[in-house]
């Protein structure tokens, strides 16, 4: 097994935490560019956005919009094929940041241009993009701004963009100030028949409002960049993203440095993401990892390291029960993120989407009894993508290496346990406690 | 243009299933794989400082329930301990999204009633009675609840809240969920703080969320929770991998140790989950089939999950605590069919989970406690809906309710400054009342800053 350094444990973090999971042999050639080199070629990736084969569902192509959960599968085939992990991972989080849940929209057409809108500027402007936002189709629909009108507006949005989006919960405004926003972010509309979304001047609130104690006859546009402009925004913002990374607190230096790049910048989010992905932080405890994989990321993560297109709807419900399924958040504000993906349900969720991986790979009488435990694990490890696992886990495999093909010498039971053996350490490679982490 | 369709801002919890096919490739584990459990079992997933304290707690219970005598008190609460040794249970059924509760427990004499509501009020010949008020009456869904009310088996609470109400779904919902009002960093909720009280380390059982996520209501400290929406599928196999035994000692020696927090979280979850795998073993098969139910249950998400709640609780696992949720009651338009649908679903599955664990000889130590994150604004708006409110209500149905109106109306005529219900009782009070008077623990150690009052809800 060629050796583990430094570099190359450092790449795995990076692209886990980054993106979704280093395929075979990325981590590698990741780690030999070093740290800075690393993360400046995932700010700025280049050439095709996907590689491998697409996924094929009972032979025949996905159908997100028409096909029941095709919409998930569509999403975790990108995040398993991306070549542009760090693009692809901030699409997942900014989704989760601006969560708009398909339960409610119903439609996964908008629900597909959100991404796309989410994917293409997601590492631009946070001022282009919340405004981008503004004018959303799916998150018009989510947050009931598509109808809100002079006279009864819908203050959803308005408590939403302040509370989640750009400052935080009660922190720096008030509720008057949500009312009037809600008053400025009047006059967009929906047409059922044409499927059109508009914005009827004769239905927005021309008056003038007061919000954050500034006056003015603010425009929908003026409210979005009312509460980037608030002082409050920058530091949120920052702190949140940075809780996208690692879930160890930001130092304050470090969040002081974020917040004064950011708004020089002009609210630009690369550079935030480059402080981030640099810090000594990120790469601290390399074999005692801090953080639990989100449900699409360990998915994803997994069919990368195995080299696995997906071929089975099964991975639908798999997510569902994980706890996270694209394009349907459970609320308004994302997912709770690290141990409160784990529950004993969705532990068992993750143990049996490994089984998908394993299952039907190891064809019983296909390993001889002279295979040596050594060879067994080795085998395991290579099928696997050579993941990285605790001195424990290392041990228990030995263990059962040993024990479970012992005194396994009849014919059928050679033909049977030799392949069982392979199928386990497999599959606790994949989902054992160390797969679940990183 | 048409307004689009909302079916509610917080309509986002969505109905998950398991595959049925699924099941078939689960392998049960033997028992002997799980090194530890024989000594639990033995223990019956509660200390022996538990038993006594719960022992008190019934004399007391059953002293204050009975003209009986003190011999047949004291004889009945041992009976009662030792057909059910685990106690007092408390069902919380979240109503997600803000439950209308004037269009529930209707207030009929009000003249604002009509007034406020010109388009979505209940017509009058549609009410259903509620024995021994004239005041008010219920929703035309909800006769599976007013049937149990005039059993004396319902408490109703209307105007229940918090002061200053805050009219945000993510903020009312988790003040009710931890049972603190005003933000905290503390994010375990009030039913798995008393847990973490009653309970043990070792009975990923003891609370149960009855759904497919975990219920932060149920976020404890230290005591395992469980969430199982479907019993009946819960296990852990590997295809085309005979030797159980063999690959759990491999897992679990694997979730040994102590590394990360992160690391520690996924040990214990994966032993928490080797554990109920094996405790729900009597559970497992088509859940259609086995075991029968007294009472058909709505074939919902609700009606289901009420069920299998019974069925657990049937299991005499040790649980003391579930929790289930249904969704859609952020009816911001188009409320009057949609309302009928909700209650009518809350209505149907509760009398059936309540003629159901009646059956099971259960009914005597489970309070059911229906609750929503807020009310709705008495006016309604020109959606044919309601916009968020305050003063929600909450309602208690079980055979040791104190069954009744329990807190004070205070009218539709004078309202708050934002035009909402005054709230007239802290959601607080109801909790501190139940885990003291039912639950059998000191309020004070849950419920941060809580003050004395309490309500007369247990019987």
């Amino acid at each position: 097994m060629p050796r583990t350094t430094k570099a190359d444990l450092e790449a795995e973090r990076l692209l886990w935490r980054a993106g979704f999971g280093p395929a075979p042999g990325e981590a590698k050639r990741l780690g030999r560019l070093g740290r800075r080199r690393a993360v400046e070629q995932l700010l700025a990736p280049k050439g095709r956005a996907l590689g491998g084969r697409p996924a094929r569902i009972d032979g025949g192509p996905l159908d997100p919009v028409n096909a029941y959960g095709h919409d998930v599968l569509w999403w975790l085939d990108r995040a398993a094929r991306t070549r542009h992990p760090l693009a692809e991972r901030m699409t997942l989080n900014w989704h989760d940041h601006f969560a708009t849940s398909n339960e409610k929209v119903g439609d996964v057409k908008l629900m597909m241009r959100q991404y796309w809108l989410l994917r293409n500027y997601g590492l631009g402007s946070f001022r282009a993009l919340t405004k981008r936002i503004l004018r959303d189709g799916a998150m018009q629909m989510f947050l009931d701004l598509a109808g809100s009108e002079k006279g009864s507006p819908n203050e959803n949005f308005a408590r939403e963009l302040f509370e989640l989006f750009t400052l935080g919960v009660n922190n720096g405004y008030t509720e008057r100030d949500i009312r009037e926003a809600a008053r400025a972010l009047t006059g967009f509309t929906f047409d059922y028949d044409t499927k059109r979304f508009g914005f009827d001047p004769d239905r927005h609130d021309r008056g003038v409002k007061r919000v954050f104690g500034k006056r003015g006859r603010f425009t929908p546009e003026d409210i979005i960049d009312l509460a980037i402009n608030h002082p409050k925004h920058a530091p949120y913002l920052c702190e949140k993203l940075w809780h996208y990374f690692t879930p160890l607190p930001v130092p304050p230096r470090t969040l002081k440095q974020m917040v004064s790049t950011y708004r020089r910048s002009g609210t630009e989010i690369r550079p935030v993401l480059r402080i981030i992905l640099t810090h000594p932080s990120l790469y601290a405890d390399l074999t005692s990892p801090h953080q639990v994989k989100p449900p699409v990321v360990y998915a994803a993560g997994m069919l990368r390291r195995t080299n696995t297109r997906i071929a089975d709807e099964s991975w639908i419900h798999l997510l569902d029960e994980m706890g996270q399924r694209p394009f349907h958040p459970p609320n308004v504000a994302g997912w709770d993120q690290d141990d409160a993906w784990l529950t004993p349900a969705t532990i068992s969720a993750r143990f049996d989407a490994a089984s998908m991986l394993v299952q039907k790979r190891v064809k019983d009488g296909s390993i001889s009894a002279s295979q040596s435990p050594q060879r067994a694990i080795a085998a395991a490890r290579k099928a696997t993508g050579d993941p990285q696992i605790s001195k424990r886990t290392a041990l228990a495999m030995q263990r059962y290496a040993v024990a479970s093909v012992k005194g396994r010498t009849d014919d059928w039971e050679v033909k049977h346990y030799f392949p069982e053996r392979q199928r386990v350490l497999r599959h606790v490679l994949l989902a054992g406690p160390d797969a679940q982490v990183c | 243009m048409t307004a689009p369709r909302r079916d509610g801002c917080n309509d986002w919890r969505m109905t998950r299933r398991r595959v049925a096919s699924q099941a078939g490739r689960m392998m049960p584990i033997p028992a002997d794989a799980l090194d530890g459990l024989a000594e639990f079992e033995r223990q019956g997933g509660l200390t022996r400082k538990n038993l006594l304290e719960r022992g008190a707690g019934l004399v007391l219970m059953a002293g204050a329930a009975s003209a009986l005598g003190p011999r047949a008190i004291l004889e009945s609460a041992a009976a009662q301990q030792a057909a059910s040794p685990n106690g007092a249970i408390l069902v919380s059924l979240y109503l997600d999204g803000g439950n209308d509760f004037i269009n529930t427990f209707i207030p009929i004499t009000d003249p604002q009633y009509r007034q406020r509501r010109k388009r979505i009020a209940i017509p009058a010949d549609q009410i259903l009675p509620v024995s021994g008020s004239s005041e008010f009456g219920w929703h035309p869904s909800m006769s599976g609840i007013a049937g149990l009310y005039d059993q004396g088996k319902v408490a109703v609470l209307p105007a229940v809240d918090y002061a200053q109400p805050d009219q945000s779904h993510f903020n009312s919902q988790g003040y009710w969920q931890r049972g603190v009002v005003g933000p905290t960093l503390d994010r375990t909720g009030w039913l798995g703080r008393t847990l973490d009280l009653i309970g043990t380390r070792n009975n990923p059982l003891q609370g149960v969320s009855v759904s497919w996520g975990l219920d932060p209501t149920l976020i404890a400290r230290k005591a395992p929770i469980g969430t199982v929406y479907e019993p009946s599928y819960f296990g852990l196999g590997i295809p085309e991998v005979w030797d159980g035994k063999g690959f759990t000692k491999l897992y679990r020696e694997a979730a040994r140790g102590s590394h990360s927090r992160a690391r520690q979280a996924v040990s214990q979850a994966y032993n928490n989950a080797f554990r109920m795998v094996d405790m729900l073993k009597p559970l497992q098969g088509d859940p259609n089939k086995l075991p029968p139910t007294p009472v058909e249950y709505p074939d919902s998400y609700l009606g289901k999950g009420m069920r299998n709640a019974a069925r657990i609780l049937g299991a005499g696992l040790g649980t003391r605590v579930l929790s289930l949720s249904r969704g859609g009651f952020d009816t911001h338009d188009d409320q009057p069919d949609e309302h009928t649908e909700l209650l009518k679903d809350v209505s149907d599955s509760v009398t059936a989970f309540q003629a159901d664990i009646q059956a099971r000889g259960l009914a005597d130590r489970v309070v059911v406690m229906i609750w929503s994150e807020f009310g709705r604004r008495p006016d309604d708006n020109d959606g044919n809906g309601t916009d968020h409110g305050a003063g929600g209500g909450l309602m208690l149905v079980g055979n040791r309710v104190n069954g009744g109106i329990r807190s004070e109306f205070p009218g539709l005529t004078s309202l708050d400054s934002d035009d909402n219900l005054k709230v007239t009782t802290e959601f607080r009070t109801v909790y501190a009342s139940l885990l003291e008077s039912w639950m059998g623990v000191e309020a004070s150690k849950i419920l941060p800053k809580m003050d004395s009052r309490r309500l007369p809800l247990i019987r």
